[in-house]
């Protein structure tokens, strides 16, 4: 109990500071690319003197560190900011609206708009990582349990062959068979839970390669350890050697593989996939956001992502050490 | 299923008949085993001794019909309870193992999941083959199990993982999961073999009470001689796949007819009678003085927030070496020689004392000095595999410390490096290969080479034998007293075996708990030793000559407690079956004795048992010194 907390507070604290340089970086990048954000916000058409009020009374002329104190201060209550570009509704305002004075209130707060999004993107997620298991495990699992004989060769060449599959051209592909041709599922837009199934699809492509591959060399270094033989001698019987023990030990390896490489994969997926499919997810708010400039969804996107990664990878952790625990962390 | 093998008093448990095992590579079929015959009694102790590549561990698997290709048993069957072992289904065995015939490896700390507490593996065995038990009720037999095995606080061990428990600790436990179940024969292959004699000589008093106890038939194959005579009602000896000899224990001892067996009865070294001189301590100059030396780790706390706790594994060392000396340090697994080894090569600094290596404070030497300094003195260790580099040519390993220190032109390097090779027995053709191929011991002399070739003054030698058989570990103590000869070398041996400390080294300090508690010159430390624990350790030397220290006298019980919770007053007095009331009050000092010796022990030497050196019987009759049963 006591490492648990120990465990977290150090973590927690460790995580926050990541996040909290992480931000910097991304903060400040965005306000020294080219490009005056007051210009987008109000428009091309605005004249130059409500430019420069509105900046000033924005706070947008103050040095960056100023800029990024207060910004940190309204994270800390919940708020990211709102988005320079979309309305209230949520669809992207344009022109010269504002000609005759801004007024924030008039644009979508960005928390809101990520509340929205965030659900269909987790869903997704969820869903492609429930058909990569589904996949990879009997695969990597019969690899693993007969190394060198034929599920272990099927391991290989089903993970060669999605690994070379650019996720683009399977989406098209499975739209075209699926969607297009035997109007089983719908494919582009969202209207129903069935309009997460083909985009999932793609996502476990991409993702359970990677899996089968590690689940199969992990499986099979356990069978190799002295403990699995000795097992058997003892008077245990080898499907309860493999699925007490092999498992059990198998899974660190696959947990640290996880935190480290899938989420990021994972993440990048999702941008493509939900681009592809139009799924109103984070993935396709961001890449509008990318379009539009609108730099307070991307600051706030990228913030939460690393912060995304520094817990899950903190859990990971955790469960690694409390299932193995011989792990310090 | 019904117990099948009653068998009737006098009848064999087990009958093994013309078994071979051979080995199929893509070179061809190599005899492992050729035609093995024996017997196992019920409620009897069998020894079966060998040499490395006798095939004892094959046999041992084979008894258990555990033959993984490579291998492949090729004629022959073990009978046992009226069944042919090896021509039985796969369930039929898995329900015979565990049930009827446990086993015991070589391996205990990697013997178990390392991830699940022991003692739920272990009642998880229990279950599978009893599952009739409740589970408090299979509960309740292994914690009463654990402690017959004298693990300490058994019902918190019961919780506690695998990494947790020492070497010992774990054969103990491993001792526990294959009797808890009753098995009518058991099969132990080499289990003391990791183990400090301490704790080998623990395990084989309480293999033994546990035999006559739970009625169990033995296996014990080991490749110590002194070990399985302590234990065995009968022996036979394996040579190359080959049962060249079988005999009851003392009548193998006393007449042995094979001359296999009387080679095997000559390697056992001697330590009291018939030892050779041991050589004498040096008058020279002093070279290394270790002062009040101390090393603390800090290692995370699991059941406290922030809290870090001290392993206090080296706690104010002191001793002196001579130019040209022999200095020996010996101590059981975790009493500090290793740290002591780091601490001495300069590899890691004390938190407080000095080490000083002609006068020089090493701690303070940075750069160029520091490197000069490593250039004369070098640490040899145990594994001599991980210690060369796979891809480069063994002349070029050899000669790296040379291009490293630019102490040679490039163009006398090869002349170098090639006479070093022969100075250490090495063949200067090898210059230009690979080390695969090479033996453990060829691997150490290229090591040892490495460590010449820069001239050095003093070696380090960690364990660096330990590896290695009796006899490759004879050559080289030849070879390094004839380096001594001729290059006044001083060394510092750092080792378990006493038995080679006792030849080579002409004093010997003996460490526990991270301090020396003992030092004195080798014959009064082996003739008349004046501390408790020293005794302990040669009452426990497995040998096959009468003992001056007797073991039902000196066998500790138990394992030096640990190193982050050290108890007030004398360290050792746990165990110490010597100890009195000052020993919990106040801690004993080093403290020079009219032998010349230095002690750390209140008794000073003379509350102990008289020792009678000259009553030694010069080749014992080693059934009579079998310890009595408690």
């Amino acid at each position: 109990m006591a490492f648990a907390i120990e465990f977290f507070l150090r973590r927690i604290s460790q995580g926050l500071v990541i996040v909290l340089l992480v931000a910097f970086v991304i903060f400040t990048l965005l306000r020294i690319v080219p490009g005056d954000p007051i210009r987008i916000i109000l428009g091309p058409m605005t004249p130059a003197s409500v430019l420069e009020q509105t900046a000033k009374d924005l706070g947008l002329r103050d040095p960056i560190l100023v800029q990024f104190g207060r910004f940190v201060g309204q994270v800390a209550t919940g708020d990211l900011g709102r988005s320079f570009i979309r309305g209230l509704q949520g669809g992207s305002a344009g022109g010269s609206q504002d000609a005759a004075g801004y007024n924030p209130e008039s644009r979508a707060s960005v928390a809101e708009l990520i509340g929205t999004a965030l659900p269909y993107s987790l869903q997704l997620a969820g869903l492609g990582i429930l058909f990569a298991l589904l996949v990879a495990v009997p695969i990597g699992m019969a690899a693993g349990l007969r190394a060198g004989k034929w599920p272990d060769r099927l391991g290989l060449y089903v993970s060669s062959l999605f690994v070379s599959l650019p996720n683009i051209w399977v989406a098209v592909v499975l739209i075209f068979l699926l969607s297009a041709k035997a109007d089983l599922l719908p494919a582009i837009g969202y209207r129903g839970f069935s309009y997460t199934i083909i985009p999932a699809m793609v996502v476990a492509i991409e993702l359970s390669p990677v899996m089968i591959r590690a689940i199969s060399v992990s499986v099979a270094a356990n069978l190799g350890e002295i403990y699995y033989d000795v097992g058997m001698v003892r008077g245990l019987s080898r499907w309860t050697m493999i699925f007490k023990h092999v498992l059990r030990n198998a899974a660190v390896p696959l947990l640290n593989l996880f935190g480290a490489q899938m989420i990021g994969m994972l993440l990048g997926g999702l941008f493509v996939v939900e681009y592809i499919f139009s799924y109103p997810g984070v993935g396709m708010l961001t890449i509008n956001a990318v379009f539009q400039r609108d730099f307070p969804i991307i600051q706030a996107v990228a913030i939460l992502a690393s912060g995304a990664l520094v817990a899950i990878n903190m859990l990971v952790d955790f469960t690694s050490t409390t299932i193995d625990r011989r792990l310090k962390f | 299923m019904a117990p099948q093998s009653m068998s009737k008093p006098g009848s064999p448990l087990m009958e093994v008949r013309d078994l071979s095992v051979a080995m199929r590579s893509e070179s061809g079929v190599r005899p492992i085993l050729n035609t093995i015959d024996l017997t196992v009694m019920p409620r009897s102790v069998l020894g079966i001794i060998g040499e490395s590549g006798s095939g004892k561990t094959v046999l041992s698997r084979a008894l258990v019909n555990w033959i993984k290709p490579p291998l492949a048993i090729t004629s022959g069957s073990v009978r046992y309870g009226g069944r042919d072992l090896l021509a039985l289904p796969e369930e039929e065995m898995a329900a015979l193992r565990g049930r009827e015939i446990a086993y015991i490896g070589a391996n205990p700390t990697s013997a178990l999941d390392p991830t699940v507490p022991v003692g739920h593996q272990i009642l998880e065995k229990l279950r599978a083959v009893a599952p009739q038990l409740s589970r408090q009720d299979a509960r309740k037999r292994i914690i009463d199990t654990l402690d017959a095995v004298r693990i300490p606080s058994p019902a918190k061990r019961f919780d506690e993982y695998p990494f947790q428990f020492s070497g010992g600790m774990m054969q103990r436990a491993l001792i526990v999961d294959a009797l808890v179940s009753n098995p009518k024969l058991l099969i132990a292959d080499n289990i003391t073999q990791p183990l400090d004699v301490t704790v080998a000589a623990q395990i084989l008093r309480l293999l033994r009470d546990l035999q006559k106890d739970f009625d169990t038939a033995v296996v014990f194959i080991s490749s110590a001689l002194g070990i399985v005579s302590e234990i065995a009602d009968d022996m036979i000896v394996l040579d190359r796949g080959h049962i060249v000899e079988r005999q009851p224990v003392n009548a193998l001892l006393e007449k042995p007819e094979h001359g296999y067996t009387r080679e095997l009865i000559a390697k056992v070294p001697k330590i009291w009678t018939g030892a050779a001189e041991p050589p004498a301590p040096s008058a020279q100059n002093v070279v290394l003085d270790v002062r009040d030396v101390e090393k603390t780790y800090e290692v995370r706390d699991r059941n406290a927030i922030f809290a870090h706790r001290k392993v206090q594994a080296v706690r104010g060392v002191s001793f002196t070496v001579r130019r040209g000396e022999n200095f020996g340090i010996i101590g059981e697994s975790g009493c500090g020689k290793s740290t002591l080894s780091r601490l001495l090569s300069c590899l890691e600094a004390p938190n407080r004392g000095q080490i000083l290596f002609e006068d020089r404070d090493i701690a303070t030497l940075r750069g160029k000095d520091l490197l000069a300094l490593r250039r004369r003195f070098q640490l040899l260790l145990q594994d001599p595999y991980n210690a060369i580099a796979a891809h480069s040519s063994i002349g070029r390993t050899i000669a790296e410390p040379l291009l490293i220190h630019g102490l040679v032109p490039r163009r006398e390097i090869r002349k170098r490096v090639s006479a070093v090779m022969s100075e250490v027995g090495l063949s200067p053709s090898l210059y230009d290969q690979l080390p695969v191929g090479l033996s453990a011991g060829q691997r150490q002399r290229v090591n040892i080479a490495r460590a010449l070739v820069l001239e050095p003054e003093l070696l380090i030698l960690d364990e660096t034998l330990s590896a290695l058989d009796q006899v490759e570990q004879a050559k080289l103590l030849d070879l390094f007293e004839t380096l001594q000869a001729r290059r006044g070398i001083t060394y510092v041996y750092i080792s378990h075996d006493l038995a080679m400390v006792r030849r080579v080294c002409a004093r010997i300090a003996v460490m526990y708990l991270g301090r020396v508690v003992e030092l004195s010159d080798n014959e009064t430390l082996f003739a008349s030793s004046s501390h408790p624990y020293t005794r302990a350790l040669l009452s426990a030397v497995p040998t096959v000559e009468e003992k001056p220290y007797k073991t039902e006298t000196y066998l500790l019980e138990g394992e030096p407690p640990d190193p982050i919770d050290i108890p007030p007053g004398c360290s050792f007095r746990t165990r110490c079956p010597f100890a009195f009331d000052r020993c919990a009050r106040e801690d004993p000092r080093l403290t020079l004795l009219s032998d010349g010796s230095l002690s750390a022990c209140h008794l000073e030497g003379s509350g102990l048992p008289a020792v009678d050196i000259a009553g030694l019987q010069p080749v014992a009759t080693v059934a009579q010194t079998r310890p009595v049963a408690p």
